[in-house]
């Protein structure tokens, strides 16, 4: 287990350096020269040549490479072009509301969507099995956009139950205040696709012969649906999980911006907006990173749900 | 504690008088009184306002912010040699930190300030436990700062080439990679620890000007040496507000400073029409009333309006889009809104839109006749009326001249020749050979394809643009193709005269004409005139213009540049956008400025209904 580790950390390195190549060209190529917007209302070349070389765009591009590769080796970005803040200490304080927001989701989104999936597979080709996927398909072909607008409109200004927007200084607050609509629209958009997946491994279950035969030896319908065949069902859920961690970083756009949470979604929307590009590639990076090490966790844990996966 | 209230307001002279009595030293004493106020802070900590601001701020350094939202805060919180009268309009300048106008000298080349006694930064860890005034050394350092390349000052341009001695201690800056702040300047010295002197290179009656921007606010020197390079985060000043909570990109709140000196709103009736009842309402008044504002950074206008309508905001920017939800059939507020006591405060923004042609451009540029025809008929051709209904959902004038409405130099009486004309704008190309080929559109004399080229970006309203565009050009047979690519590329490409049309718009850093007009100034190609049009008339007229003090002569001058620009077809001139503010009832004392954003330093609040 430990040499499969080591070996997959060090296989890390080579993509992670693959990331950083792609996110520096893509910086370069596309993303425009920031001296000329910072410079501000009124500039001459002069004072543009003072800013690029006070960013450090002026070198080669060889050197600002290697500025990039010690910026990640040592997890110090800098600051941000256009506030100075710390890019630490802009990941430290907005990862906070961004995981207030994604971890309940997350969770919630896994715990319903597995209950239901296994209910309705269950109860297959029946009108409940077939109005929940009508709903789901309905519900997946809806905008995120829409859902914000309306239950914006409809839960928080017109019924009153949940603030408009807003963000406090308590987590408690923030979290069964602020974030519940968030989370509530979160779970809306995010449910259908989940239950039709989950869905579609539990049938591919329930059909195995080993489910026939813990009928046979008299388990319980409970037992044999939550312990037999969403354990070997659990593997692609996995898949599907550890694919969504590394959004925990991300925050969600949208939500963020329409709520004013102050979460990495929106400082991610206000830094292309300014392209700062220090937040830009810390955040991608460190996003990279949560993505090749959710990858290994996910491998590690079929091997803890299912001991037939062998880690090479 | 002993506080101050000053009647800094309503009976000043303005500074066309001021100039005019300049002969030697003048003396242009604005101040009527100064009497002591109330020795307890009046702001009542139970009165919060909360507003709201559509995009983040970045920070708080006075010399390195150059967004509007955190200009709006740092105005609260740092003094500033002059400030506007808050009613009068065009704007008018008073004393803020200094005890009367300064004195104006040697044709406006020599500035005197005499500070108030008795002004104290807000305590702050970096004066260790002393109390600190405010002195005239403050704001030499505090000038310094914008011309120190370390600091990149968007706001250098404002005195760059202006204070003798100034320019040249930020060359040795450049070669030593220091900036000396110990060093004399000639032409900024602190006389005594009250007087203030400035010896400018050139003659400049804008100077006052920039004495009132916001960025050029007093910061203490201990303090930016304390704070290092997070001093953006701690805007220590000795204004009427202190920052007492910043969740940045989310929510700054702002409480009444307890060591403010105060004043007594005493401002006089402007527009009668919404004046009266404020004055009313606020005369007499020891400012600051209001003892907290919290600010909301709400992006969507969604939300920000929903968050007003649930009066979780005292008063709202009305957001475009729902425009058609305040206003009724004959532009007046709805009933609903009036039943709730909301009151409307409409005001032109002292902006323009326009969007240039480059004078360099082997297509469009140039001053020959054919080409002087082809950037009028194209200008004539835009359909204005269209951009106001279509892309500014009706919050747009259009601009009939440079200088927009409420700067000094704007003339309401005037009117552009290059209107809308799309059938004017056909036979002047036709009788300049652009004549139209088989597919309807339009060659140049020579029969070569004339395709004209406007540089845009990928935002909503640049496609709404674009959209407009297509159509107004489609409409006189010129082909317009739209270059989409990144501001900054844009912004490169423009300085170096290599876009062949590009939109822009200016807001007033200050209510001069000056502050617009430069902006086709020749000598400015490269840094603001982004046209490069480079016409000696025009040029002759705003080299004049900078030499006199506000004047019948001055505006007459920027009528000539006016015309100047029209007749070559410098621009075409767009619109000022119309700001639509609504107000709960129990905001007192609400007057949008043309140039001052923090507004509730002016007002109070009643009991919430």
């Amino acid at each position: 287990m430990t040499a499969y580790i080591i070996r997959r950390v060090w296989q890390m390195i080579p993509t992670m350096l693959g990331v950083i190549l792609l996110v520096f060209l893509l910086f370069n190529w596309v993303g425009g020269d920031p001296a000329y917007v910072l410079a501000g209302k009124i500039s001459n070349q002069e004072q543009i040549d003072n800013i690029r070389r006070q960013l450090g765009v002026d070198q080669p591009y060889w050197v600002q490479l290697w500025i990039f590769i010690k910026q990640v080796l040592t997890a110090d970005f800098g600051a941000s072009w256009s506030t100075n803040e710390k890019v630490s200490h802009i990941l430290a304080t907005r990862l906070g509301p961004s995981l207030t927001v994604g971890v309940p989701l997350l969770v919630l989104d896994a715990l319903i969507s597995i209950a239901l999936a296994l209910a309705v597979a269950y109860v297959r080709g029946s009108l409940t099995d077939r109005l929940v996927m009508v709903v789901c398909t309905v519900g997946l072909s809806i905008s995120i956009l829409v859902y914000i607008i309306v239950f914006q409109y409809f839960f928080a200004y017109k019924l009153g139950w949940f603030p408009v927007q807003g963000w406090g200084n308590d987590v408690l607050e923030n979290l069964f205040v602020y974030s519940t609509l968030p989370i509530l629209i979160g779970l809306v958009v995010s449910i259908a696709p989940s239950l039709r997946l989950y869905r579609t491994f539990v049938l591919d279950e329930i059909n195995q012969d080993y489910v026939r035969t813990a009928r046979a030896k008299g388990l319980s319908e409970n037992r044999i649906m939550w312990i037999h065949v969403l354990r070997n069902a659990s593997i692609p859920i996995i898949t599907n999980l550890m694919s969504a961690l590394p959004g925990l970083l991300l925050g969600i756009f949208l939500i963020e911006r329409f709520f004013s949470i102050p979460g990495i979604g929106r400082e991610v929307i206000l830094a292309v907006e300014r392209s700062d590009f220090p937040v830009i590639k810390a955040i991608t990076v460190y996003t990279a990173f949560a993505t090749m090490a959710s990858n290994l966790l996910a491998d590690l844990m079929y091997k803890a749900v299912d001991p037939r996966v062998q880690l090479k | 504690m002993v506080h101050y209230a000053a009647f800094i307001s309503g009976v000043g002279m303005s500074f066309r008088d001021s100039v005019r009595r300049a002969g030697g030293i003048a003396f242009v004493g604005l101040v009527a009184a100064i009497v002591a106020a109330p020795a307890a802070a009046v702001a009542d900590p139970n009165k919060v306002l909360r507003a709201a601001f559509p995009t983040a701020e970045t920070g708080f350094d006075p010399v390195r912010i150059s967004d509007l939202y955190s200009n709006t805060v740092n105005e609260a919180i740092f003094d500033r040699l002059l400030t506007y009268d808050y009613l009068a309009r065009p704007a008018k300048l008073v004393p803020m930190a200094v005890e009367g106008m300064p004195e104006v000298s040697d044709n406006g080349r020599t500035y005197v300030f005499r500070l108030r006694k008795g002004i104290y930064f807000t305590p702050d860890p970096a004066f260790k436990e002393h109390r600190r005034e405010l002195v005239a050394e403050d704001f030499v350092y505090s000038f310094k700062r914008f011309m120190d390349p370390k600091n990149r000052s968007p706001w250098a341009f404002m005195i760059e080439g202006k204070i003798e001695g100034l320019d040249e201690l930020a060359e040795a800056a450049k070669k030593s990679g220091r900036f000396d702040y110990d060093a004399k300047v000639p032409g900024m010295q602190a006389v005594d620890r009250y007087t203030l002197k400035f010896r400018l290179k050139h003659t400049d009656f804008n100077f006052l000007y920039i004495t009132a921007h916001v960025p050029f606010g007093a910061m203490a020197r201990e303090v930016v040496e304390a704070y290092g390079d997070d001093v953006q985060a701690h805007p220590v000043g000795s204004g009427p507000y202190i920052l007492k909570q910043w969740t940045r990109a989310a929510k700054i709140v702002l409480e009444a400073n307890p060591g403010y000196r105060g004043f007594t709103w005493d401002f006089a009736v402007s527009d009668p029409a919404w004046d009266d009842a404020l004055v009313a309402a606020m005369r007499g008044k020891i400012m600051p009333q209001i003892g907290r504002v919290e600010i909301s950074i709400i992006d969507e206008d969604q939300s920000r309006w929903l968050a007003f309508n649930q009066k979780e905001l005292d008063y709202l920017a009305l957001p475009a889009t729902f425009r058609p939800q305040v206003f009724d059939a004959d532009n007046t507020l709805k009933s609903e809104w009036k039943d709730q006591g909301v009151s409307l405060f409409r005001a032109i923004e002292p902006d323009i839109g326009y969007t240039y042609f480059n004078f360099r451009d082997p297509l469009v540029g140039g001053f020959t006749r054919e080409k002087i025809a082809l950037r009028r008929a194209i200008i004539m051709g835009y359909n204005l009326d269209d951009e106001i209904r279509v892309v500014r959902k009706f919050q747009a004038v259009p601009a009939e001249m440079p200088i927009p409405v409420g700067v000094v130099g704007h003339d309401p009486s005037y009117r552009s020749i290059n209107r809308y004309d799309p059938g004017l704008a056909n036979r002047l190309l036709d009788h300049f050979g652009y004549n139209k080929g088989k597919d309807g559109y339009r060659t140049l004399p020579d029969g070569k394809p004339l395709v004209v080229h406007q540089a845009s970006g990928s935002s909503a309203i640049e496609r709404d643009f674009n959209e407009l565009w297509q159509k107004s050009m489609d409409a006189i047979g010129i082909r317009m193709v739209f270059d989409i690519g990144k501001f900054s590329d844009h912004l490169k490409a423009s300085k170096a005269c290599q876009l062949m049309m590009w939109g822009a718009a200016w807001t007033a850093d200050y209510p001069d004409g000056d502050n617009f007009m430069q902006l086709l100034y020749g000598p400015n190609t490269g840094q603001s005139n982004n046209g490069c049009y480079e016409s000696k008339a025009f040029d002759a007229f705003y080299k004049k213009a900078t030499r006199l003090p506000n004047s019948p002569e001055r505006d007459f001058l920027f009528l000539e540049m006016t015309r100047q620009m029209e007749v070559d077809g410098a621009w075409s001139l767009h619109t000022s956008r119309e700001r639509n503010q609504l107000i709960r009832p129990w905001v007192k004392g609400y007057k949008k400025h043309p140039i001052l954003h923090g507004e509730f330093v002016y007002m109070d609040l009643e009991p919430r209904t």
